[in-house]
């Protein structure tokens, strides 16, 4: 129902960039949050926007009603002066009862809001998922250190930091990580889950509009954070259909044996994407499982130092290993 | 070796190897070499003036609560300054390395610090701004200011409070260590699991980062105790609960929070210690670990330790405000009530701190709500603030200025801490900039009360008031450099840019990363003003001296007694009839100051003992860090001994004999006499020049202002 | 509500100053204090609990002995015994105290003490026993917050020894003056919390251990 409603959107996504562009002169505002094109984005944005203004509501009077005491009251002014005034059954009531009647609705719309986009069932996707039938996309997400794996187990094929999911149609994440946690968010599509190593998690989105979205880790996970991001292109069903057979096709295949080796430190400087044609089923459960019986892809003191070389070296080592 | 650890060991040396010795960074040589150059000179100064003794004598090895808190100011600088200096550090290399054609220096890709640099770099600015610079500013401030509102001659264990400053110190030293000898955590201020596990960070860094946490939580769990203890149990008489000046409650429900949270900390650390040391699986992904304990456990301190810093400024503002609006405080029971349901409901939130950690929509809710609830405490404050403004005459000065500034900045940061609360938002923005611009709002403001409360209280302790040309000018760049920083920082929380970030892929964020650039040049400004301000306003001392009551319309008890505050705080100890009793006795025409026979004073006496303490526990933490057993047990059995041999010593007390009060006490009042007593807080040399310089009015008289402002009168 | 200027004061009949005000009480402070710290440890072990709460599922036992296969109830009863009849001797101690009587507080503490070591000689022939047969806190979660809770308290128990130590050599040399006195009084709080949270550890850590 969030999702008709657009017209609320458009005051502050013009008014608050166009007032930094003046200072800025950029032409895209980069304000990703503002720009919502998913579901779960738009639904956050609505209920953002319902929590602005009624903090605003109490704020600015306040800020008013301050920057007035301040002014009537100064020194040398008229106001009047009682040095032995300090209390007032009436102004108690009020200056509890603001607050209190604030949090109260605050507190109402929050857990609506909650329900409607918490990452494991949220209600605007089950919502969605009623009206559009069929069956979601699944994607399996493994955050490696430093690199997004996407595997489409309905589709045997995985993807490196590029996530492709088709318009308009849920889809259903998995996740995990397979040293420390990350965080996995595309901030105009979907907000943040953690992904945590030997734990699984769960995500869902809708994406509303065709385009290229960003995603990244919002979590501290290490020298190659910085690096770690990873693009969302939602495209047409049609569309989505051609990019599964295309990846398909493609030779590179992944086992947990090369999977152990893609998993070692990497930071993903170029940004480097590739694709699987064939993955391992179950590889998710047996990285989950090797990770809870204590398997660790260690970080060597070494690149901690001088990153440079060791960028070259991972690279030089990386790149001539199929997995 | 219970675990594996990369790189050589040896049982000399542990890990430590000359390679450890970062002298071929050239960031950190230049600060080393400024470092040295430093430090010769303050040594050389001292032996070159003969001044060990003095400093041996007063300052060391004293026990004396105001001696103490200054100390604990001056670390709180120290480290305040070298926190700043990293946050330069950090905004430069945003301001750079945006866009994959930035350019790269010194081994970096893109900026001119590498990951692994930048990361140690807000790790240290993290911890050292809150557990280095605000704690000790704070407990500093409570530590001179409480025993004397509550009419009291020291601490209830003031050797315990010497101990507390050194521990600290301790710890702050080690972080500053880390900077010549090794490297320091590079994960974040809190620590991450498993990130902070011997897998993913192999070096000492997270070691130096875990065991100077853990002395400060020594350190300040220690004060807590001494000013709990000191607060209920050694109020002069009369001062009953209700009459207790509003800082003095503030101090009490924040260290109320202080004693119950920290040893929550010490368990998170000293589990994660055991990970680390003994090859346990208490945080560990795999092996029965679970890497949510950690979370949980830091954030049940987390949480209640914002408010344990938060509490004091605003029991700061709650002083200041009063006296500059000329006025009482407008609902003293509120205030007290507020702070403490502040203080309770601060326990039951710390899961907003990982909304995102995959629990479910109704525990999230749960905390959502919870969350939101410390919003109505802290909304009823402020509203007080303003109503005490009201129908009073609210007189501009320093101190008003800087606590104005924090009641704005109080403004915006509850507001966008509660837009955090709301866990759909923060969902989106959890760890981004917009969080992060909600908490420097809210540190901002202690430290906007700090400086509030050093020009509040600084006569009190110094005996002259600071200038205020400089000062106008250090507190308006500040506020220019918070506006241009924080802005911006807003619009990129809005952007979804996460913290912790080296290298920036978005170029379309870059404006904004500029303009924050702009805005450290103005904080950069400030520190300079700052700089201007303290060296004004010593040069000057002379002409700004002031009587006990330094701004005329002051409330409490600290300003009954002289300025500088002789060792044994009050000649005699007050009787407590009203609350706000030096009010009530200034609008009673009763102000004077007790001049009957005076008597022998009992006062702790000086030990060099926590001061030793505070060296070896630093020795510990070191040989902890590098892994020397052999070193480490030594420290470990002297402190040991150490404690053993002072709990024998018979001679810890001494007496002030009634003379020597009296010679001060006279001294203090006339100023005619040139000699030097041996009280006073910068020990020799300042009581005897601390005169009531309008004359005739003595001690409670006419101070600073020639008519005296306390004097109800309508207009 | 701050007093009010029309209601007139006779400075004549107010009390202002005090004179010859002996301060604080000085035991009652000192032991005030200790309360608290003690509410500091209070929380340590509040913390150590909840982690073992937390660890104690099947999923941490990661393979490693579950906690009824080493739990040796004969060794839990006799540290339990031990430990009690330790703090009754200290009870015993602090009885001599009222009566002023040196012998008595001495001899207390003396068979306090003791048993405070046959306790920790048994935690250690226990623990040692585990240890030998490979079960160490690195084998899995559960055993890591199973040995460090009763590490923690065996470590408090060797302070209230050495501390007892101490004690009796400072009223061999002072008698009951006000710091020692102070100090009996706080190692009685300490001592007696260690039994306390000996029943803890022996409800969450054992009982619970040994049923599930
Ligand atoms: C009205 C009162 C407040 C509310 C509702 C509030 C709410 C929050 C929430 C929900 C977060 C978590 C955001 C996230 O990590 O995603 C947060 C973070 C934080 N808050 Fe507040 N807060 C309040 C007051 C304060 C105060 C008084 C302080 C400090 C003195 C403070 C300091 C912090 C800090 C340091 C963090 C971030 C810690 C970190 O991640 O490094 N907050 N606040
Ligand atoms: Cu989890
Ligand atoms: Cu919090």
């Amino acid at each position: 129902m969030f999702i008709k409603n657009k017209r609320s959107k458009t005051w502050p996504r013009l008014v608050l960039p166009l007032a930094l562009l003046t200072l800025g002169g950029c032409s895209r505002s980069g304000l990703f949050l503002l720009e919502p094109e998913g579901l779960i984005s738009q639904t956050f944005y609505h209920y953002f926007m319902l929590d602005v203004g009624i903090m605003l509501l109490i704020i600015i009077p306040t800020v008013v009603l301050t920057i007035w005491a301040m002014w009537r009251y100064r020194k040398g002014g008229n106001g009047s002066y009682h040095p032995q005034w300090s209390h007032s059954y009436a102004i108690e009531a009020v200056v509890w009862g603001i607050p209190l009647l604030t949090v109260g609705v605050l507190s109402y719309l929050s857990v609506k809001a909650i329900y409607d986009v918490n990452p494991y069932n949220p209600g605007v996707i089950a919502k969605a998922q009623q009206a559009a039938g069929g069956d979601p996309v699944e994607v399996d997400v493994i955050a490696t250190d430093w690199r997004w794996l996407f595997i489409y187990p309905q589709q045997h094929i995985a993807s490196v930091d590029e996530l492709v999911v088709p318009v308009g149609t849920p889809v259903r994440f998995r996740l995990t990580s397979t040293s420390v946690v990350n965080d996995f968010i595309i901030p105009q599509l979907v907000g943040m889950i953690d992904v945590m190593p030997g734990m699984r998690t769960k995500q869902a989105l809708v994406a509303d509009k065709a385009g290229t979205y960003v995603g990244y880790s919002a979590d501290y996970s290490g020298a190659g954070l910085s690096w770690m991001h990873f693009q969302t292109k939602a495209v047409s069903p049609a569309q989505f259909e051609q990019w599964v057979q295309s990846a398909q096709q493609s030779p590179q295949h992944l086992s947990y044996a090369g999977f152990n080796r893609f998993a070692r430190p990497y930071i993903a400087v170029g940004g480097d994407q590739q694709i699987f044609g064939q993955v391992q089923p179950d590889l998710f459960d047996q990285v989950v499982g090797e990770v809870m019986r204590g398997k660790v892809w260690p970080t060597p003191m070494a690149m901690t130092e001088n990153m440079v070389n060791y960028m070259k070296k991972q690279r030089a080592e990386q790149k001539a290993g199929d997995y | 070796m219970l675990v594996h650890l990369q790189g050589p060991w040896n049982p000399l040396l542990g890990r430590l190897t000359l390679q450890q010795i970062p002298y071929e960074n050239p960031i950190l040589l230049g600060t080393f070499i400024f470092a040295a150059i430093l430090g010769v000179i303050v040594l050389g100064a001292t032996t070159r003036y003969g001044k060990w003794g003095y400093v041996w004598r007063e300052w060391l090895t004293t026990v004396d609560h105001k001696k103490i808190g200054v100390m604990y100011c001056l670390v709180g600088l120290v480290m305040l300054f070298r926190g700043f200096i990293d946050a330069l550090m950090i905004r430069t290399q945003q301001a750079i390395a945006i866009g994959p054609n930035s350019p790269g220096a010194l081994g970096a890709v893109h900026g001119y610090l590498t990951p692994f640099h930048v990361g140690q770099i807000y790790t240290a600015h993290g911890l050292i701004m809150v557990v280095f610079a605000a704690t000790p500013l704070l407990v500093g401030i409570m530590n001179i200011i409480v025993p004397l509102q509550i009419g009291a001659r020291d601490m209830a264990y003031p050797y315990l409070n010497a101990l507390g400053l050194w521990l600290t110190t301790a710890g702050g030293a080690l972080v500053m260590l880390s900077l010549f000898v090794g490297n320091f955590a590079h994960g974040g201020w809190y620590g991450f699991v498993p990130y902070f596990e011997l897998p993913y960070s192999p070096g000492v860094g997270v070691d130096y980062w875990m065991w100077a946490f853990q002395l400060s939580v020594l350190g300040t769990t220690m004060g807590s105790i001494n000013l709990i203890a000191t607060i209920v149990k050694m109020r002069a008489p009369g001062m009953t609960w209700m009459r207790m000046p509003i800082f003095t409650w503030a101090s009490l429900s924040t260290n109320l929070i202080a004693l119950t949270s920290f040893p929550v900390l010490m368990v998170a650390l000293g589990l994660l210690g055991m990970d680390r040391y003994l090859g346990t699986h208490f945080y560990t992904a795999g092996m029965g670990g679970n890497l949510m304990l950690y979370n949980d456990l830091f954030w049940i301190w987390g949480h209640p330790e914002v408010y344990f810093l938060i509490l004091p400024a605003f029991g700061m503002m709650s002083e200041i405000i009063p006296t500059f609006s000329e006025k009482t405080l407008f609902g003293y029971a509120t205030m007290v009530i507020a702070s403490f349901a502040i203080g309770g409901v601060s326990w039951g939130v710390w899961l907003h701190h990982f909304f995102t950690m995959a629990a479910a929509p109704n525990v999230n809710s749960f905390y959502s709500i919870t969350t939101m609830l410390v919003g109505i405490p802290t909304g009823v404050k402020v509203f007080n603030w303003i109503f005490t403004m009201y129908r009073g005459r609210v007189r501009y000065e320093l101190p008003m200025l800087w606590a104005l500034l924090a009641l704005f900045l109080l403004l915006v940061g509850g507001m966008t801490g509660m837009m955090n609360a709301f866990a759909s938002n923060d969902y989106m923005w959890h760890n981004g900039l917009f969080v992060v611009a909600h908490f420097h709002m809210m540190v901002l403001l202690i430290a906007a009360s700090v400086f509030g409360a050093v020009e509040y209280w600084f006569p009190k302790v110094f005996g002259f008031k600071l200038e205020q040309k400089w000062g106008k000018w250090f507190f308006w760049f500040m506020v220019l450099g918070t506006g241009w920083v924080f802005v911006p920082m807003f619009f990129l929380g809005m952007a979804g840019m996460t913290r912790r970030l080296d290298y920036i892929p978005y170029t379309q964020w870059a404006p904004y990363l500029h303009i924050t650039l702009v805005g450290m040049a103005f904080y950069v400004v400030a520190v300079l003003f700052f700089v201007a301000h303290l060296y004004v306003s010593l040069r000057d001392r002379e002409k700004n001296r002031v009587g006990a009551d330094a701004w005329g319309t002051s409330r409490n008890l600290e300003w009954m007694t002289h300025s500088p505050v002789p060792a044994y705080n009050f000649a005699f100890i007050p009787h407590v009839n009203a609350r706000d009793e030096w009010a009530w006795r200034k609008e009673n025409g009763i102000a004077e100051l007790h001049a009957g026979d005076y008597e022998d004073i009992h006062m702790p006496k000086n030990t060099g003992i926590p001061l030793f303490l505070g060296l070896l526990s630093m020795g510990l933490a070191f040989a902890l860090v590098w892994r020397i057993w052999w070193l480490a047990l030594l420290c470990l059995v002297l402190m040991v001994a150490l404690i053993i041999i002072r709990s024998f010593d018979r001679d810890t007390d001494t007496t002030i004999p009634a003379r020597e009060v009296e010679r001060v006490e006279r001294a203090a009042r006339d100023g005619s006499s040139g000699s030097v007593p041996p009280a006073g807080v910068l020990g020799d040399a300042v009581i005897a020049t601390s005169t009531v310089r309008s004359g005739s009015g003595g001690i409670g008289g006419n101070t600073t202002s020639p008519r005296p402002s306390w004097a109800p009168r309508n207009r | 509500m701050s007093a009010s200027t029309t209601q007139k004061i006779d400075p004549n009949r107010l009390t202002l100053w005090e004179r010859h005000y002996p301060g604080h009480d000085m035991i009652s402070t000192r032991t005030f204090g200790f309360w608290l710290y003690m509410l500091t440890d209070a929380m340590v072990y509040a913390a150590l609990f909840a982690s073992l709460g937390v660890l104690s599922h099947a999923v941490n036992l990661a393979g490693g002995p579950p906690p009824s296969a080493i739990i040796n109830p004969v060794y839990a009863y006799g540290e339990t015994i031990t430990l009690f009849l330790s703090v009754l001797a200290y009870g015993y101690s602090m009885v001599a105290l009222k009566s002023g009587s040196r012998g008595g507080v001495v001899g207390g503490m003396f068979v306090s003490m003791l048993l405070g070591v046959v306790f920790l000689a048994i935690a250690a022939t226990d623990m040692g026993h585990l240890f030998a047969q490979g079960v160490v806190p690195e084998t899995s979660g559960f055993l890591s917050i199973f040995f460090t809770i009763l590490i923690y308290h065996a470590l408090h128990i060797v302070v209230g020894v050495v501390w007892m130590l101490v004690m009796i050599a400072q009223i061999a040399r002072d008698g009951f003056s006000a710091n020692v006195v102070y100090r009996l009084i706080n190692l009685r709080l300490f001592w007696h919390f260690q039994a306390v949270i000996w029943v803890f550890v022996f409800t969450f850590v054992y009982l619970q251990g040994m049923v599930a």
